[in-house]
């Protein structure tokens, strides 16, 4: 077996046995400092091997800064009749709404989220906490110290993000808001 | 027929109102801000206030719950209406140089931007809901961690359990169980006569302090008023406050013992 064939077997099978998303650098890590160039190919032919394909039911991924193996999405209708698995709730858009503004705008209290909402978000946030993608992350050194929220690893995991960086951009509003503070401040001259 | 008479079917055609949903009252001003056709930023306060009335209004004769949240946004709405009413400054510019509509329209704008967010949220949470992982699971102990079950006798096994359970003892003490205590005035009547029969007299008041609770001295204190009451004691007042307790020469009677309450 040459020595290329074993590197691929090797992170092949550390995709398949980690139980979450591995940093790339850690699965490189465990080869000889001198062989990681080589590594990180193999790396790369791996994750070329499980592309999305018709004929392939499970893929790489790469997610929370992490690699790692899943089902096909749309392979879940069978998956779930298999296991026999009743479909999981979804998440509302009220859950939707307030999950993009902790999103966007982490670290946010409650009560500030309530003003981007115009709506008391106290249980929606309690399903979100729930299900693990919102925690609170300490509290706000303001009157009452509200408790600050923050997306979570499985938020990005479930979403699909490498990072928050990667959420979709929300420049073109960001513009239209600019103009509008221009067209505001134009009558006081 | 398993319908009821007031089913959905037999409904007068006028009763049925199609309602979109609304995720809370931006969401609703921004459903009106669509239906008049206008941009945002050139909102019509005085028509979307009116509008934003009537749909309260319609959900209050639904018999709708209406949120705090809307009625709080409808008296914002009536606010502004007002204040755009009031008269400008000559030069048609208003006085401090800023249009009153402008808060609303940012946070339209921003609450516009967060939907269209969660929009695309919801597409992906569409695509990407019906991923499955390997469930989180222990990996395999390490080599050095293993056990070689071979040397573990039954005994071993049975050592360890008893270990265990002597631990938990421990850790686990038995509750301390402290018995209710109940006095009996008759126990206290008893022991004053006793402590009285030397001819010496006893202080009431610092009698009832050594008592070891408030029960025992109530109790104590009945006792006293029955050695009173059968004249088996007189009191005498010190100049220092004390309250002594004298025996006096009647002998108590069996049947007047028999007679206090046990």
């Amino acid at each position: 077996m040459s020595r290329r064939a074993e590197m691929e077997a090797t992170l092949e099978a550390m995709l398949f046995a980690s139980p979450e998303a591995v940093p790339r650098d850690r699965l490189l890590a465990s080869f000889e400092e001198g062989e990681r160039e080589e590594a990180a190919e193999a790396l790369a032919a791996v994750c070329a091997r499980y592309a999305a394909a018709p004929e392939r039911g499970v893929v790489a991924e790469e997610v929370a800064g992490g690699l790692r193996l899943v089902t096909r999405p749309d392979l879940h209708g069978a998956l779930r009749r298999f296991f026999e698995l009743s479909g999981r709730s979804r998440l509302s858009m009220a859950g939707l709404e307030t999950l993009a503004i902790v999103a966007y705008r982490q670290p946010i209290t409650a009560p500030e989220i309530q003003e981007l909402r115009g709506v008391n978000p106290a249980g929606v946030l309690g399903t979100l906490l729930e299900r693990r993608l919102v925690k609170i992350a300490g509290r706000k050194p303001v009157v009452g110290k509200p408790f600050l929220y923050r997306t979570t690893r499985e938020f990005l995991m479930h979403f699909g993000l490498e990072s928050l960086d990667d959420l979709p951009p929300l420049e073109e509003f960001e513009e239209l808001v600019g103009e509008l503070q221009t067209a505001a401040e134009a009558p006081e001259e | 027929m398993t319908r009821p008479a007031t089913s959905r079917g037999q409904l007068p055609e006028s009763w049925r109102v199609e309602l979109p949903v609304f995720e809370g009252p931006l969401d609703l001003l921004l459903h009106l801000v669509r239906v008049n056709q206008v941009e945002i930023a050139d909102i019509p306060v005085a028509t979307v206030c009116d509008q934003f009335h009537e749909y309260l209004q319609l959900m209050d004769e639904l018999n709708l719950d209406i949120a705090a949240e809307y009625i709080f946004e409808a008296a914002q709405l009536i606010y502004l209406k007002s204040r755009l009413l009031l008269p400008r400054p000559r030069d048609g510019q208003p006085a401090d140089g800023e249009d009153p509509r402008q808060e609303l329209v940012e946070r339209l704008l921003e609450y516009r931007r967060i939907k269209d967010a969660a929009q695309s949220l919801a597409e992906i949470d569409g695509i990407r809901h019906g991923i499955m992982t390997r469930p989180w699971q222990r990996l395999p102990a390490d080599a050095d961690e293993g056990l070689d079950l071979g040397e573990v006798s039954l005994f071993d096994l049975l050592g360890a359990l008893k270990e265990v359970l002597v631990r938990y003892d421990r850790e686990h003490p038995e509750p301390l169980h402290l018995s209710r205590e109940s006095f009996r005035v008759r126990d206290q009547f008893e022991r004053l006569l006793a402590a009285l029969e030397d001819d010496r007299p006893v202080d009431l008041l610092d009698d009832l302090r050594r008592l070891s609770c408030r029960a025992e001295a109530v109790a104590a204190f009945l006792a006293v008023l029955e050695l009173a009451r059968l004249s088996l004691v007189r009191f005498h007042q010190t100049a220092g406050g004390e309250l002594l307790l004298f025996r006096t020469e009647r002998q108590l009677q069996a049947h007047e013992l028999e007679a206090i309450e046990g």
